[in-house]
């Protein structure tokens, strides 16, 4: 990622939900459940199914790409971030091969964005902790600007 | 659910808006008062009540029901964001359906405008939310809906457009309303305001205020009893469901949740009511942001699927059209603070269904629809009609 210290660690805000690979260059992955009997994908993780009510869901990893269902274009910062963020973010929902909707922020320019268009995972730097860790959270950009990155 | 003998006996409010001067409790206080006055009672009559806000302290309700007297009546809080406050008045109404009092009273208050000077410094989340989801605000969510449908149905901005303009001229109209413009507000100038998330900009979306209301329902015994100067209104039927699993749900993010929350809990208003969308003289749904009234209309059922653009364009939801929605100005004009929306909803509907809306009357307005979603998970439907 442009313009994170490379060195430091990263955490991520919340844990369970995606993971940190440790290369730079790879793409993370989602952390899911699948249902061990009906075979239903959920994200986040869950420890029962909603659709058959089984309790043996096994965890897997889902991702990184999915299809562009919707998006928009926010004009004011993100909560809990600082006025730096002011130019604004995109916002979306993917869906996912395995079946699960995400909604997540969006890396891109107003515009870059279109329904049904391919879109892969990668982390975004919010914030360094006092430890000097950087803090990411997981969003999906266009996978054409992701092969020119 | 079904109700046999339930009537609002009381309505107050207190204008929403900006009360930086004023505290939680006078607010309250204030509407609540205005209730038990409009219903000629005192908290000696009332059995049981209901208290509805979002992000205040705990007990805070029942030590605000100190204000109207000690009696000893139970007391609870009830909490389900946006609907909070119909969700209130559903439970003061099953309290005197299921026969545990005769009047009951619930009432709703809020100061937003603490909540969201919190939330500039950091997210506006409870403890036991995700952090990962709370970088998001509400616009968001709800533009994402928006691009859907025009992306599906060729929808242009200035349907949200129109839709806003028609709620701030209601509001105009309304001395309870947070925003009242002085001139006629014209879909151009919504448009013009600055874009809070694509399509929708500022003046779609609704305010950030402080306020509270009360309402007050009785068994009709009790309601003749008094002998009230208004004309009778009964609530036919409340309706509360969350959401049903399909696949692709998205569960995490502040989500506007399914559609077809809002049409399956409207149709069970409607069966168990007995009344159908073709009766309805009024409605007032949680236009929080403009495009989700345009799709109400069809989850609704007050058009069909496809035909809530056409609806927009011939104006049938303005007041002096085929089914005003929103004559108070809605959450857009209105205002929405959280905790008490959903009784100025009973408060606008009671005063229009009575005749006493003035300027804003609608001719003859016999069946009203209340309707609320919160926080993406839950959807609340509640018919009223004039006896």
């Amino acid at each position: 990622m442009s313009g994170s210290p490379s060195g430091a660690r990263r955490v991520p805000i919340e844990a369970g939900f995606f993971t940190i690979p440790e290369d730079r260059g790879e793409a993370p992955k989602l952390l899911a459940s699948r249902c061990g009997r009906c075979g239903e994908v959920y994200f986040p993780r869950r420890i029962s199914c909603i659709q058959c009510y089984a309790r043996e869901l096994e965890p897997i990893e889902i991702g990184p790409r999915g299809t562009l269902y919707t998006h928009t274009y926010v004009h004011v910062p993100m909560f809990g971030t600082s006025e730096r963020d002011a130019k604004g973010y995109g916002v979306g929902q993917v869906d996912l091969p395995e079946g699960p909707r995400v909604q997540a922020v969006l890396s891109g320019a107003r515009g870059d964005f279109q329904i049904g268009m391919p879109m892969e995972l990668e982390l975004e730097a919010l914030r360094e902790t006092p430890e000097g860790d950087e803090v990411v959270i997981m969003r999906f950009r266009p996978l054409a600007a992701a092969a020119r990155a | 659910m079904r109700f046999d003998d339930v009537f609002v006996l009381g309505v107050g409010m207190v204008r929403f808006g900006v009360h930086k001067q004023r505290s939680i409790l006078e607010l309250a206080r204030e509407a609540g008062f205005a209730a038990l006055d409009d219903a000629g009672i005192t908290l000696r009559d009332v059995g049981e009540a209901f208290t509805g806000y979002m992000q205040a302290a705990p007990m805070l309700g029942t030590r605000i029901m100190k204000e109207f007297g000690l009696t000893g009546l139970p007391v609870s809080h009830v909490e389900n964001a946006s609907a909070t406050g119909l969700v209130a008045f559903r439970e003061a109404c099953r309290a005197v359906q299921s026969g545990a009092c005769d009047v009951a009273m619930a009432l709703g208050f809020e100061k937003m405008t603490e909540l969201a000077a919190a939330g500039r410094e950091r997210a506006p989340r409870a403890p036991g939310h995700a952090a990962i989801d709370s970088v998001i605000m509400p616009a968001a969510y709800f533009a994402l809906w928006a691009q859907r449908r025009m992306h599906e149905r060729g929808t242009q901005p200035w349907h949200f457009a129109e839709i806003a303009a028609k709620n701030w001229n209601h509001g105009a109209l309304n001395p309870n309303a947070h925003r009242q413009a002085e001139k006629t507000i014209t879909p151009e100038q919504v448009l013009a305001s600055p874009i809070i998330a694509d399509p929708l900009t500022a003046m779609m979306c609704c305010p950030v205020d402080d306020g509270a209301a009360c309402a007050i329902v009785a068994r009709g015994a009790v309601a003749r009893r008094l002998g009230s100067a208004h004309a009778p209104v009964r609530v036919l039927a409340s309706a509360l469901q969350s959401e049903r699993y399909t696949p692709g749900h998205t569960f995490l993010g502040p989500v506007v949740g399914p559609a077809s929350m809002t049409r399956d809990t409207a149709r069970e208003a409607y069966e168990q009511a007995g009344v159908g969308p073709e009766d309805l003289s009024i409605a007032y749904v949680h236009d929080a942001f403009a495009n989700e009234e345009l799709e109400y209309y069809e989850l609704l059922g007050v058009c069909a699927p496809g035909e809530a653009e056409k609806v927009v364009e011939e104006g049938q939801t303005k007041l002096g059209g085929r089914i005003p929605f929103n004559s108070d100005g809605g959450l857009i004009a209105r205002g929405h603070p959280g905790g008490p929306t959903g009784l100025a909803q009973i408060h606008e509907s009671v005063t229009q269904l009575r005749g006493e809306a003035g300027r804003r009357q609608v001719p003859g307005a016999r069946v009203a629809l209340a309707h609320l979603v919160g926080g993406g998970s839950v959807c609340t439907v509640d018919l009223l009609r004039r006896e």
